[in-house]
């Protein structure tokens, strides 16, 4: 059996610019890390050790595929032709239909991305298995999956049966990112493309944007002057608010 | 005759084109009028205790269908059951809190269903086949409007109201089958989550603009004077290590509600933004007048923290 990590499944938003009009660039931004991919790769690692299975890494879109073999994982697929798609339905769709086509997979593990917090419930969905999110880490004993998550106040212990995915949350920054010299000998490394086609072609991506604007409020109100008239500014406000 | 508390209960009964599913009470009753604004009916699965089913029928709805989980048995754990079982009801709008619980639910219903998923959701509207959706996007710094002619599930991105019901709805109870193999074997209070920022009604946290340690007594100076304890962004604990990590503020880190947060320093990355979401008054200080902080604050300053750190103290003791 196999662990399958996916990596580099979205873009960036800040990668996204915005204009005065509230319309969106995304400046040929492609499919980036994001900041909850490390901890993925980590919790990935951790499974397939504590089970002695292979790791492979799976991503989708334009991204530079070798940043998974750059860290240690044995074997990367990537759909270098899968489209950014605003329906996080279609999108689990899409990743649900490569790790279908990877096989003999039975845990999948993904970034819990603030930004797309639909992705990784809706591939549980989409491969009918149980999700458990917001994982920090993971492990497998006794034939079961082991994680933590934080949950409000407490950390949790849960254990589950197989299969399962977990969205792994960054409960720090990287701890040891590779060097120039393993993303080198990484890029070397063969990287096993699948075009969307032989996964069944693009989800249909059923939500028609109308349009995008800035919100009216909901920015700061900044106060201008020196330093010291901002600051009083500040807490003439603060104690009208009551909160002073 | 309407079925009393403990009568069990078919989703295809409930006769509701909107549902609200919880696994906890955040955000319940504004996803309650949120649906209801869309111009549906509400129902509401309540996932977990029946204190759970109570707080739901408080918030709102037309109706409650409780899913009662058993001991150490996670809401996620009824996710695909509960899934199959709306799927009968072939609601038009599915809305959860941004949870890892609430999305588990969500995720497996909206496969179940069919439906889209759009997180971030401030309004909805039904217009007849048609689901439009306002969402927040790109760290808030523009609101979508979305149409689609499937069903649409929503992860809630607006900010809790608190009820104005003034009918409890009745509470049914849902049998959505067995549930997955997961247990909760262990939960134990996180480092840190007693006291300290937690707990806090005034919080000075300070982020990557300090350029040293030493210098995060500036900080730790105003703190005093508006009685606030320290808190940090997590580059601050965890790469630097000059704030106990317990301080550190996030969404795997402290999740506080203090009454004022001052940021300093810190541009505001999404998963900070997570960990101070229920904070009521959002101070930010920094250098770019385009961090992300400055989005989500309630007042700012762009300035220099080494100057305008000296000057609130001097404006508090005037």
């Amino acid at each position: 059996m196999k662990v399958v990590v996916v990596y580099k499944w979205a873009r960036d938003p800040e990668d996204a610019a915005v204009r005065s009009d509230g319309s969106v660039d995304w400046r040929g931004a492609r499919m980036a890390a994001g900041e909850d991919d490390p901890a993925a790769v980590a919790v990935g690692h951790a499974i397939a050790a504590a089970r002695g299975c292979g790791l492979v890494g799976l991503t989708i879109g334009d991204g530079d595929a070798s940043w998974a073999l750059a860290r240690g994982v044995e074997q990367a697929v990537a759909v270098p032709d899968a489209p950014s798609l605003t329906d996080n339905a279609a999108t689990a769709a899409l990743l649900a239909a490569a790790i279908r086509w990877i096989g003999d997979v039975d845990v999948v593990v993904i970034g819990d991305a603030e930004a797309y917090p639909g992705v990784p419930a809706a591939l549980a969905g989409a491969l009918g298995w149980p999700a458990l999110l917001g994982v920090s880490t993971a492990t497998f004993e006794c034939g079961r999956l082991v994680a933590t998550r934080r949950v409000g106040d407490s950390e949790q212990v849960v254990s589950l049966g197989l299969p399962a995915v977990f969205g792994a949350a960054a409960a720090s920054g990287e701890k040891r990112a590779p060097g120039m010299k393993e993303i080198l000998a990484a890029r070397k490394r063969p990287v096993t493309a699948v075009p969307l086609a032989e996964l069944g072609g693009t989800p249909p991506d059923r939500l028609e944007s109308r349009g995008t604007r800035v919100p009216e409020a909901g920015s700061a109100r900044v106060f201008e002057g020196s330093p010291a008239s901002a600051a009083r500014q500040l807490v003439a406000a603060l104690r009208a608010d009551g909160v002073l | 005759m309407s079925p009393g508390p403990d009568a069990r209960v078919r989703t295809d009964e409930m006769n509701a084109e909107g549902w609200v599913l919880a696994a906890d009470t955040r955000r319940l009753a504004a996803m309650v009028s949120a649906v209801r604004e869309a111009g549906c009916g509400v129902a509401v699965a309540a996932v977990g205790p029946r204190s759970l089913a109570e707080a739901a029928a408080a918030a709102g709805p037309d109706t409650v269908a409780w899913v009662e989980t058993a001991e150490n048995v996670p809401a996620e754990a009824y996710a695909p059951a509960l899934g199959r079982a709306l799927s009968a009801a072939r609601p038009r709008v599915l809305l959860a809190a941004a949870t890892p619980p609430g999305r588990a639910l969500l995720g497996a219903a909206a496969i179940a269903l069919g439906s889209v998923v759009v997180p971030g959701i401030l309004r909805l509207s039904v217009k007849g086949d048609t689901v439009v959706a306002d969402r927040t996007d790109l760290g808030g710094r523009v609101i979508q409007t979305l149409g689609s002619g499937a069903p649409v599930a929503g992860l809630f991105g607006g900010e809790d109201v608190p009820s104005h019901a003034v009918a409890r709805a009745p509470i049914e109870r849902l049998d959505a089958g067995s549930p997955a193999d997961i247990r909760i074997e262990k939960t134990e209070p996180a480092s840190g989550a007693s006291g300290g920022v937690t707990t806090a009604d005034r919080i000075v946290a300070v982020g990557r603009g300090f350029k040293a340690k030493s210098d995060l007594g500036l900080a730790e100076s105003l703190a005093a004077a508006l009685g606030a304890e320290i808190g940090c962004s997590m580059p601050i604990a965890d790469d630097f290590g000059w704030v106990a990590r317990e301080r550190y503020i996030g969404r795997s880190g402290q999740h506080v509600s203090p009454r004022l947060y001052v940021a300093i320093g810190i541009s505001g990355t999404p998963q900070h933004l997570e960990g101070v979401r229920d904070a009521k008054v959002v101070v930010a200080v920094n250098t770019d007048p385009q961090a992300p902080i400055f989005r989500r604050g309630d007042y700012g300053i762009v300035g220099d923290l080494y100057e305008v750190i000296p000057a609130l103290e001097a404006a508090l003791g005037e």
